[in-house]
């Protein structure tokens, strides 16, 4: 039924590729500052940390799994690359390979907990939630810290951090979003994660090493969300003790708003990063046009359930549920 | 479904009966406290007095468990991510209603809660009828409830003269032979658990929901309307949000728009006691005792924590204690499950 050449995109992404476009039609109609480089430069950079972390949770999700503990996680890297950047004057490189570390790490933890301790991936990170947090705060062991140098300019929204006026954060995230996207589409092993979030049992009579992929999500997840920290830390010198609260639900938001399927084996990349692209330009166009900022969640949650509920009309049409 | 075992009689029975094994562990956790007082490790005494005023903060978090207890068992990926989102705007009005509009406080309480119980409805149509899963129909009503709650009255909390006055309802009941104990528990957390206790173990709608938690197809076969039940769990949680959010105004003396949604939440504190409480995440299986005892377990340990370290050092700990409960209550559940098929 469906033409090979639609094949390379789904019809949820055609769908947030058309509202995305009447949203910035009319935001340009209506603002002036709407299509200033600036303000779409600084779209792209807040959204870049949320795509970072979704490229990750798109694959948890698809696998049938959630990760809410990302905004702990991101505050653990935080505090950490700081605290070294700060104290210990660490260039930027080994900055960002042990905030690699340190997130794959914690993403370890989630995964090995869900995958082999057998656990409901909602209670794990719940858990690890709260367990991140107290490592996080015990850490900072003070209220928070400043006066970071710019060391992490790279990743930063200002001139360092940008190419031709485009935040590397968001080039980044595009890049990884890419080689993902073409991982769980070509590579048989990608292809695993949606036979898991199908059905985890046939997966596994089928030869899927289900636990090992199960772990490598969150584990990507975990790597991913030190990316993120790196990001945040490169927007200014100051790490305060309650960063990241929130960030799950943000991630979350855009993954699902990208059309991937909560109770697993559906969704792609792509998706995830025009949900998060949406999400930012809402953000965006709620400041622009000088509404109450609380208004963006409101926004998001009623994303959030049209997004999903044109996919479950979809999925009854299909004949699928 | 394995055959339950029927080997190993003491070990079979302290893991199956939920109650046993946390009123066992609630006494490690007096036991160690006193000791640790004796050792001059606290800061302030660890008392009857302090134990009873403890229970303040115990009687909005036993609420939400029961509601996150009734949409669990309910089955199907059941869980209210919102219930914190629902005590902010509930609260709110309720605020408004106590201290703008000047209605007497009985006629706002109820009407608190109907609002509750209205938003919980929303869940619930949105899950049952039009079959969202739980967690995401939660997740975008807890962001809009928030949303609306922050921007109902312009950010700010309300606090006028009548609210205020509100905090009469927290003051301590003197019973002989006993400390202080806070009125709202008798006013507000027992006429709860007991109505929640007989909906779910004396009456037949109790058993529709067990048995649509436990199996929706063969509760379909047995002529029982699914979705209306699941509904009806959705909105029995509302209402239960709606009553922790009269509790929580009362002890703020203020209607607060971010009430149950600050820092990380009153939906996490909720959900980890249902879990430790014997409540299956797969649904059908959870009690209204286990979630009691395990209130008062975290409850408990949550004051001696405070205790134990100096300033702001307990309340982090608590946050590492509730992880590591949570995670091995959740352990526990698997095993037992796997092993006895059962928890009770």
């Amino acid at each position: 039924m469906r033409r090979p050449a639609a094949r390379a995109i789904e019809g949820q992404e055609l769908a947030l590729v058309g509202v995305l476009a009447v949203l910035w039609l009319v935001l340009g109609l209506t603002t002036d500052t709407f299509f200033t480089a600036g303000n779409l430069g600084a779209i792209l950079f807040n959204v870049a940390p949320i795509a970072l972390i979704g490229i990750g949770m798109t694959a948890v999700i698809v696998t049938a799994g959630i990760d809410v503990s990302v905004g702990s996680a991101v505050a653990v890297v935080m505090v950490i690359v700081a605290k070294l950047i700060h104290d210990g004057g660490t260039p930027m490189p080994v900055a960002v390979l042990v905030a690699l570390g340190v997130g794959a790490l914690l993403g370890l933890v989630n995964g090995g907990l869900v995958a082999y301790g057998r656990i409901h991936p909602i209670i794990v990170t719940f858990a690890t939630l709260n367990i991140f947090r107290f490592v996080a705060l015990q850490i900072f062991d003070g209220r928070q810290v400043t006066g970071i140098p710019d060391t992490l300019g790279f990743f930063g929204g200002g001139g360092e951090g940008r190419l031709l006026g485009v935040p590397n954060a968001w080039l980044l995230a595009v890049v990884l979003a890419a080689i993902m996207w073409f991982y769980m589409r070509a590579w048989p092993t990608g292809r695993h994660l949606y036979a898991i979030g199908g059905d985890a049992q046939a997966a596994r009579l089928a030869g899927v090493r289900v636990r090992r992929r199960q772990l490598f999500a969150y584990v990507l997840t975990g790597a991913l969300v030190g990316l993120a920290g790196c990001v945040f830390i490169g927007t200014g010198g100051l790490v305060i003790q309650n960063a990241g609260e929130g960030l799950e639900l943000q991630v979350i938001a855009a993954v699902v708003i990208g059309g991937t399927s909560i109770v697993g084996g559906r969704g792609t990349v792509l998706g995830t990063m025009l949900g998060a692209l949406l999400v930012g330009t809402v953000t965006s166009a709620v400041t622009l046009l000088g509404w109450p900022s609380e208004l963006t969640t409101l926004f998001v949650g009623v994303f959030i359930l049209v997004a999903v509920g044109v996919d479950l009309l979809r999925a009854r049409r299909r004949g699928t549920l | 479904m394995k055959l339950p075992k029927r080997d190993t009689g003491a070990l079979e029975y302290v893991l199956t009966e939920r109650v046993v094994l946390l009123v066992a562990l609630l006494a490690v956790v007096l036991v160690w406290f006193k000791v640790l007082e004796g050792g001059q490790y606290l800061v302030a005494p660890f008392d009857a007095g302090y134990l009873a005023s403890a229970l303040e903060s115990m009687v909005p978090l036993c609420l939400l468990a029961l509601a996150e207890l009734l949409v669990i068992v309910s089955g199907r990926g059941g869980i209210d991510l919102s219930v914190g989102s629902v005590v902010s705007l509930a609260g709110m009005a309720f605020g408004f209603m106590v201290g703008l509009w000047g209605w007497p406080l009985l006629p706002a309480a109820v009407g608190a809660v109907l609002v509750g119980g209205v938003l919980g409805a929303v869940n619930g149509f949105l899950t049952a009828y039009l079959r969202f899963p739980p967690l995401i129909a939660t997740l975008a009503t807890y962001y809009a409830y928030s949303s609306i709650a922050m921007v109902s009255n312009d950010k700010a909390p309300i606090s006028t003269k009548p609210v205020q006055d509100l905090s009469a309802l927290t003051d301590g009941v003197k019973l002989p032979l006993l400390p202080a104990i806070p009125l709202q528990v008798f006013t507000f957390l027992m006429p709860c658990l007991v109505i929640v206790w007989l909906v779910l173990t004396r009456s037949t709608y109790g058993r529709k929901l067990y048995a649509v938690g436990t199996n929706d197809v063969a509760a379909t076969f047995a002529t029982l309307s699914v979705p209306r039940v699941r509904l009806s769990a959705y909105v029995g949680s509302g209402l239960l949000a709606g009553v922790a959010a009269v509790v929580t105004v009362a002890q703020f003396a203020s209607a607060r728009p971010d009430a149950g949604t600050v820092g990380n939440g009153m939906a996490l504190p909720a959900i980890t006691i249902a879990v430790l409480g014997g409540v299956a995440i797969q649904g059908g299986i959870g009690t209204v005792g286990g979630v009691f005892v395990a209130a008062l377990l975290v409850t408990w340990l949550n004051a001696g924590l405070l205790l134990a370290f100096e300033d702001s050092k307990g309340s982090q700990y608590q946050l590492l204690a509730l992880g590591v409960v949570l995670i091995l209550s959740a352990l526990l559940n698997t095993l037992t499950l796997r092993r006895y098929g059962r928890i009770t």
